[in-house]
């Protein structure tokens, strides 16, 4: 269960740890109540700053992905209870649609990425 | 009876001295373990040992000789004053200095080090990958071991009270308790000490990250055994006192010195299994390709040094311009401190009593 970081990736590191850890929900790593570390252990097992990480989890807490319990850390949330409009969910794939797009790719070279990484996730998921 | 404490104390002082030698040669060797294209862990250039590296390994080699520096005249007053368990504190102090000595003689050999390093290799990686998977203390314990302390540090605790109360008049209560409840003290530091073994995490970098998590695990396994063995020896002293002080003064003598020949024993095996284990974690680190992290906090620009302060970094120990420094804004050093500082305060109560 390892959650990367890439100095040469263009997204900043906040983002890094809330992708990384959305990952890991996704593939069924972190399983619905699972403890994640508190923002100040992860921020000096990582070496990075206390707002790096606060940020990513306020962003994870956004998402519904984790519940913030004062006093007692996060916890990963469970999947059935976010309730984000289907706008919202579909934004995040016509983004990356748009990209793969714009890279120059076909559409059928595009759905069997899509099918490949979908089924990736989806191999480790429960 | 202090005739044969004295003895032991010798013993245990010289013992400590054939210890020493064998690390001074494996401390010695470290710096080329990896090889000639290596200075610890930093991948210098093929002329670094006919040139400036010679002058930086036997500079190394010279520190590695401070404690024993510090340890001859400080011996030789013990010897003249005649106080000889003043040693055993001596090896307690010398303990603690050389390993303070070499991590900070390691960290300063590699940063003279580095500019004669190969360009390619001092680059950072690019990715590194953090450990997320759970681990608890109670993971890495053996109950049948925990109940056995716990069983036997009971079972002492009551024969003492019971010996206590039997005659409380004649009884000192810090003579009494005063040795087992420090030795509990120390129980309870190991107890901690285990606890942030098992919850420290580093990043690794992510080309090799399985041979580095490896290594990493063992290493910890190793410092919760170390930890393990001596919490069972602190556990062995608290049990061994209330024998100690029910004996009757014909069988004291014999008692005592059969209880510090095992010690002796003990330590001896003890000395030996370490050595071993260690040559077998060095080849599992072996097996890694030591490089440069990125530093993502900055902390090659802080240039406080032994100590800092900075809140927004939450480790332990920041590695800055002229060193690692031990960060006041972390958690554990207040606690490190409050635990030092109970124990220097038990002594004082102790002493006082006395």
């Amino acid at each position: 269960m390892l959650l990367t970081i890439d100095t040469n990736d263009p997204r900043p590191i906040y983002q890094q740890v809330a992708d990384g850890i959305k990952e890991l929900i996704a593939r069924g790593k972190l399983a619905e109540g699972a403890s994640l570390p508190p923002v100040r252990q992860l921020a000096a097992d990582l070496g990075v700053n206390l707002n790096t990480i606060a940020t990513a989890y306020h962003e994870l807490q956004k998402d519904g992905l984790i519940v913030v319990k004062h006093g007692s850390g996060s916890v990963v949330a469970s999947l059935t209870s976010t309730e984000r409009s289907h706008d919202e969910l579909v934004r995040p794939l016509r983004t990356a649609l748009t990209e793969l797009v714009l890279a120059g790719l076909s559409s059928s070279k595009i759905l069997s990425m899509v099918v490949r990484e979908l089924s990736t996730v989806g191999k480790e998921s429960k | 009876m202090l005739t044969h404490i004295n003895q032991y104390a010798v013993m245990f002082y010289i013992l400590f001295w054939v210890i020493r030698i064998n690390g001074c040669i494996r401390r010695g060797r470290q710096p080329l373990l990896r090889g000639k294209e290596w200075f610890f862990n930093v991948h210098v250039q093929p002329d670094f040992y006919t040139g400036e590296g010679r002058k930086i390994l036997h500079r190394y080699w010279m520190r590695m000789l401070i404690p024993i520096a510090v340890d001859i005249p400080l011996a030789i007053a013990i010897f003249w004053s005649g106080r000889l368990l003043l040693l055993n504190w001596l090896i307690l102090g010398l303990c603690a200095l050389i390993h303070i000595n070499h991590s900070y003689s390691v960290d300063l050999a590699e940063r003279q080090a580095r500019p004669f390093a190969v360009p390619e290799a001092e680059q950072p990686v690019a990715s590194v990958a953090l450990s997320l998977t759970p681990r608890r203390l109670r993971d890495y314990s053996n109950p049948r071991f925990e109940r056995v302390l716990a069983i036997s540090t009971v079972l002492a605790l009551a024969w003492l009270v019971r010996y206590y109360f039997a005659a409380p008049a004649h009884h000192n209560l810090r003579m009494v308790f005063g040795a087992p409840v420090i030795l509990l003290y120390l129980q309870l530091g190991l107890l901690w000490v285990k606890r942030v073994v098992v919850a420290w995490r580093t990043p690794v970098p992510q080309e090799q990250a399985s041979e580095h998590l490896e290594a990493r695990e063992e290493t910890r396994k190793h410092y919760l055994l170390v930890c393990d063995v001596h919490r069972a020896a602190a556990t062995a002293g608290v049990l061994f006192w209330p024998i100690e002080l029910s004996l009757s003064p014909a069988s004291f003598d014999s008692v005592i010195t059969a209880w510090l020949a095992f010690w002796l024993v003990f330590t001896i095996a003890g000395t030996v299994w370490l050595e071993i284990r260690r040559k077998q974690l060095v080849k599992i680190a072996l097996r890694t390709r030591p490089v440069k992290l990125p530093d993502l906090l900055r902390q090659s620009e802080i240039a406080r040094w032994p100590v800092c302060y900075q809140p927004s970094a939450p480790m332990l120990m920041l590695k800055g311009a002229h060193g690692y420094s031990l960060n006041l804004a972390n958690t554990l050093t207040y606690l490190g401190a409050a635990y030092m500082a109970g124990l220097v305060a038990l002594f004082a109560l102790l002493r006082m009593g006395r």
